[in-house]
């Protein structure tokens, strides 16, 4: 079962790395556990957790959000390829920043990234998924935990 | 580690390795040194030696989580290729562990993502120059 | 060793002393040698100056005792052989004063003159060799050569006489310059002693001096290093020096023997200390990483900052012959010489115990996870019960999650969403508690804990809610266990399989209606509720039941939550304790009755108790303590009004939270959920004998009637 420690490395990770790669630090919403199927946004970037522990982090995000992240990171292109590499980017930053505590036997895919079509998630049996609402100006993405 | 007369310093070539092109593009745009010239972009490990093979660069930022072959499989040919290179890893990946596997395997330097330009001006200064 | 230079000094200075002494010695033996060769010298001079002074004299007298003899007849041989041997000593002695270098040689040119002088009279007196005397009949004569004879000696007498003072006073002069000179050389020579004395003494001083204050270097370099195994010995953490080759220094601290139970590690090597201690793999990263300290490749900060070994759990001897496993934090610090990195200083420090202790606290948490089974296992209640009240408790915290849902980014919205948590869990651990599901109970209290704590809050922000979202996950697993448990315990007495897969299941579907018994339910629920409330307070009443049975199916959740949570009220705040009743002359047990019946508009449910009654007054007060009211507002309230105060949200008389009562989200949620239904709820009371609500539903729509 995640400890809240556990849980608040990924939030912690998420709010960074808006800070550190737009100087803007997101907040967080109000978390809850996931039901039955969550609304993604347009565009999610999913790490597959092995090892140590096993499971989902993943990262779906709007496109208007994404497009003003990538303002702020003085990108210009703003095609849908951009996108996938943001999501993907965020969701390996915050799994690879999670190393940090969970240590080098936490390992962690390259990105896969779905826009549009349904994501293929496999949630580890027995374990919850934990939503985070992730506000960023005007715009929200989730993160979404799920691990054993 | 000052490259010695400013007069006959030549440019500093750098190769940039990441599999994101938005990470490739902010390292390219970030570095504000006028003798740093960007002689490459590889999106991951094997593409990364064969430009280094064709374009000798100086120095080489390289990711380590990416497709086909890893930044740390890709550091350990590397240096067998170009010794005198100089590789500033920087990756998402935060445990120690690996920090000490890829300076082990003959990285010169660890910058965690995400970075600021401040950031990474620093881990470049303190490698090059 | 920062005295080296001044001891350096020191060692010099007194081998320099040393030195010195011996030159300044052989100085004073050398000048002193010289000066007492010649002093010698001198004095045998001086014999010969004293020789020569009397001759003169002596020739004189021996001249007259010849004449005196020649006159007289006497012999003359002896006289004569004496006068000889003086004129030899003279000429001998004036020989050896002669060229030299402390005689002054015009004093013995003169006296040489003088000498010589004498020559001529005294020559034909020595030559004379005949006999001086003839003897005849008539007696003894001079001789004709005797005659002659002593005419020569009667000139060298006169002669003599007459010189004898020249030449005396000119070698007395001769005698005492050169008694001058030997003098004043022999006073040299004490000059020369006495100051050689002096010299040595002052250098044998300065050397000892130095000797001193070497010794007193040494001294100090001594207590240094007394200092330094002083610190080595009382430092808590292990100190050592790696070199070159990863081997550990000659020194170390007294910790690190007790750290790793060995007494020697000089030369060990890094890999060999933590050898069977540690992992492979960790053991391997530790070695890299070591290794890289000596490169130049990587800075300081760096290196600091990627350290794998800051808390590195190894296996140490517990020195009763076992293993137990230890939390070091090792540090590193590179110790830089003229040529990079001379060696690596390392420290070593046990932090088990605040690593035990965070493990602790965490596997207190999943310890009490474990404690279900046995909870479960002591439950009395009819599964079937605890299967409803898990559906309700469940569909309870669905609701929770929902509010949790809200999307929220401002104060003041996440703040809107503790109201209706706290109402929320509040029925649930009301009806948990019913049950005597304390381990619910207790979970639920604690998360009500927390909504509380947030209230008291300035800023909430989504990270004050990560824990809570993680304890209601918790709870939401332990609900599951429960229920698990419940099967397995239903399948145990009905002898009858269950496993249809609604095991895995998130929440186990039991619908209301196929229970026909939930109003038989809701009666022992509620009686045992009141048996349970009874003991807790050690406020003994009887509750009766009337007309549950009506209760439509559809009205019964929220029937049986007011009811619940009446019942405490009545428990808490209404029945008086024994002493109050007794002194009231009340009946010793409390009366609490409850009576649902069906009335022309709907129906009614009525609930009643014999206890304390409602003050207005109290509630007043409260309600200022609350802050829900201001003074000012209190004293217009009249007496239905204040009593109308306590289906205020937030409101509450007891001054702490206990699990039955206090939180102040008592009757305001049984207000709630009459208006819900479209009800109404009032309330009557006398003080000292009654309190009563009553209680008005609307007629059940037709399809939702069972």
């Amino acid at each position: 079962m995640l400890r809240e420690e556990e849980l608040k490395t990924f939030v912690d990770g998420t709010t960074r790395y808006f800070e550190v790669a737009a100087q803007q630090p997101a907040t967080i919403g109000s978390p809850y556990l996931l039901e039955g199927e969550t609304a993604m946004h347009d565009y999610t970037g999913m790490i597959n957790v092995s090892g140590k522990r096993e499971g989902v982090v993943y990262f779906t995000a709007p496109r208007a959000m994404l497009t003003v992240l990538l303002m702020k990171m003085q990108e210009s292109d703003f095609s849908h390829e951009s996108m996938r590499d943001l999501v993907g980017e965020v969701a390996n930053t915050i799994s690879g920043n999670a190393r940090r505590d969970f240590g080098h036997d936490f390992v962690i895919s390259v990105p896969s990234v779905f826009a549009g079509e349904k994501p293929q998630i496999s949630q580890p049996p027995g374990a919850r998924a934990f939503v985070i609402p992730i506000h960023w100006r005007s715009h929200s993405a989730k993160l979404v935990v799920s691990l054993t | 580690m000052s490259s010695g007369n400013p007069l006959e310093r030549r440019p500093v070539k750098l190769l940039i390795v990441d599999d994101s092109n938005i990470v490739r593009r902010r390292i390219e745009r970030s570095q504000q040194f006028d003798d740093l010239q960007v002689v490459g972009t590889a999106a991951n490990g094997l593409e990364a030696l064969e430009l280094a093979r064709r374009t000798d660069p100086d120095l080489v930022t390289m990711d380590l989580t990416m497709p086909q072959m890893d930044g740390i499989e890709c550091i350990t040919q590397l240096v067998k290729l170009k010794p005198a290179v100089r590789i500033l890893v920087i990756s998402a990946l935060a445990d120690k562990a690996t920090a000490v596997e890829a300076m082990e395997r003959g990285a010169n330097g660890f910058l965690n993502k995400p970075f600021s330009d401040r950031q990474l001006n620093e881990a470049i200064t303190e490698l090059m120059y | 060793m920062q005295s080296s230079g001044a001891d350096r000094i020191r060692r010099l200075l007194t081998a320099g002393a040393g030195a010195l002494l011996a030159a300044l010695m052989a100085l004073v033996l050398i000048v002193g040698f010289r000066l007492a060769t010649r002093i010698r010298a001198n004095v045998a001079l001086l014999q010969h100056a004293s020789l020569l002074e009397a001759y003169p004299a002596e020739v004189s007298q021996q001249l007259t005792a010849l004449r005196e003899r020649l006159g007289t007849l006497e012999y003359t041989g002896g006289v004569h052989q004496e006068l000889a041997d003086s004129v030899a000593g003279f000429d001998r002695s004036l020989a050896a004063l002669e060229r030299r270098p402390d005689v002054d040689p015009s004093v013995l040119r003169a006296v040489g003159h003088l000498w010589k002088a004498y020559t001529p009279v005294l020559a034909p007196v020595l030559a004379y060799s005949g006999e001086p005397y003839s003897d005849t009949d008539f007696g003894s004569s001079l001789s004709v050569s005797g005659k002659i004879y002593y005419t020569q000696v009667r000139r060298a007498e006169l002669f003599a006489q007459g010189r004898a003072p020249a030449l005396h006073r000119r070698l007395a002069t001769l005698s005492a310059a050169l008694q001058k000179r030997t003098s004043s050389a022999a006073s040299r020579l004490r000059l020369l002693l006495s100051a050689g004395v002096l010299a040595v003494l002052l250098l044998g001083a300065a050397a000892a001096y130095l000797q001193l204050a070497r010794s007193r270097g040494e001294r100090a370099a001594r207590a240094a290093e007394e200092q330094t195994r002083d610190i080595l010995h009382t430092v808590r953490e292990g100190l050592f020096l790696l070199d070159a080759d990863y081997r550990i220094g000659a020194v170390w601290s007294q910790a690190l023997n007790h750290l790793f139970g060995r007494e020697d590690f000089a030369g060990l090597t890094f890999e060999e200390l933590l050898h069977g201690k540690v992992s492979p793999a960790t053991l391997a990263t530790a070695t890299k990483y070591i290794k890289l300290l000596w490169g130049e490749r990587a800075h300081e900060n760096l290196m600091k900052s990627i350290n794998p070994l800051g808390q590195l759990e190894v296996m140490l001897d517990n020195g009763r012959g076992g293993k137990e496993a230890h939390f070091l934090q090792f540090n590193f610090h590179r110790v830089l010489g003229p040529k990079g990195v001379k060696h690596v200083l390392c420290t070593v420090a046990d932090i088990t115990p605040n690593v035990m202790l965070a493990r602790e606290l965490h596997a207190a948490q999943e310890n009490a996870n474990a404690q279900i089974d046995m909870m479960v296992s002591m439950l009395h209640s009819d599964p079937l019960q605890v299967g409803g009240f898990l559906d309700t408790a469940s569909a309870g915290l669905k609701h929770v999650n929902a509010i949790l849902k809200e999307p929220a980014r401002s104060h003041a919205e996440f703040s809107s969403k503790l109201a209706g948590l706290s109402r929320e869990l509040h029925s649930i651990k009301g009806e948990a508690s019913a049950l005597n599901l304390m381990s619910i109970a207790q979970r639920v209290h604690h998360l009500e804990d927390m909504v509380e704590e947030l209230k008291g809050k300035s800023e909430l922000t989504g990270n004050d809610f990560l824990p809570l979202v993680l304890k209601l996950d918790e709870l939401l697993a332990h609900l599951r266990s429960v229920r698990e448990m419940i099967l397995r315990l239903s399948t145990l007495k009905d002898g009858a399989s269950t496993s249809d897969g609604t095991l895995s299941t998130p929440v186990l579907r039991l619908p209301g209606t196929e229970r026909p018994n939930g109003t038989v339910e809701l009666a022992t629920t509620l009686q045992g509720l009141a048996r349970k409330l009874a003991e807790d307070h050690g406020k003994p009443f009887k509750l009766s039941l009337e007309g549950l049975e009506e209760v439509p199916v559809n009205y019964l959740p929220t029937v049986k939550d007011c009811l619940i949570q009446m019942l405490r009220n009545a428990a808490v705040h209404g029945i008086e304790p024994d002493a109050v009743r007794r002194a009231a002359s009340k009946s010793a047990t409390g009366q609490v009755r409850a009576q649902f019946r069906r009335v022309e508009s709907g129906c009614e449910l009525v609930f009643e108790d014999d206890g304390a009654g409602l003050s207005p007054e109290a509630l007043k007060e409260a309600a200022v303590r609350k802050q829900l009211l201001t003074e000012e507002q209190a004293a217009e309230l009249d007496n239905r009004s204040a009593l109308a105060l306590i289906f205020k949200p937030g409101f509450s008389t007891r001054a702490e939270v206990t699990m039955d009562a206090g939180r102040g989200a008592g009757m305001d949620v049984v207000a709630k959920s009459v208006y819900a239904l479209g009800g109404r709820i009032g309330v009557s009371t006398h003080p000292g004998r009654f309190t009563r609500f009553k209680i008005a539903l609307p007629a059940p729509s037709q399809t939702a009637v069972a």
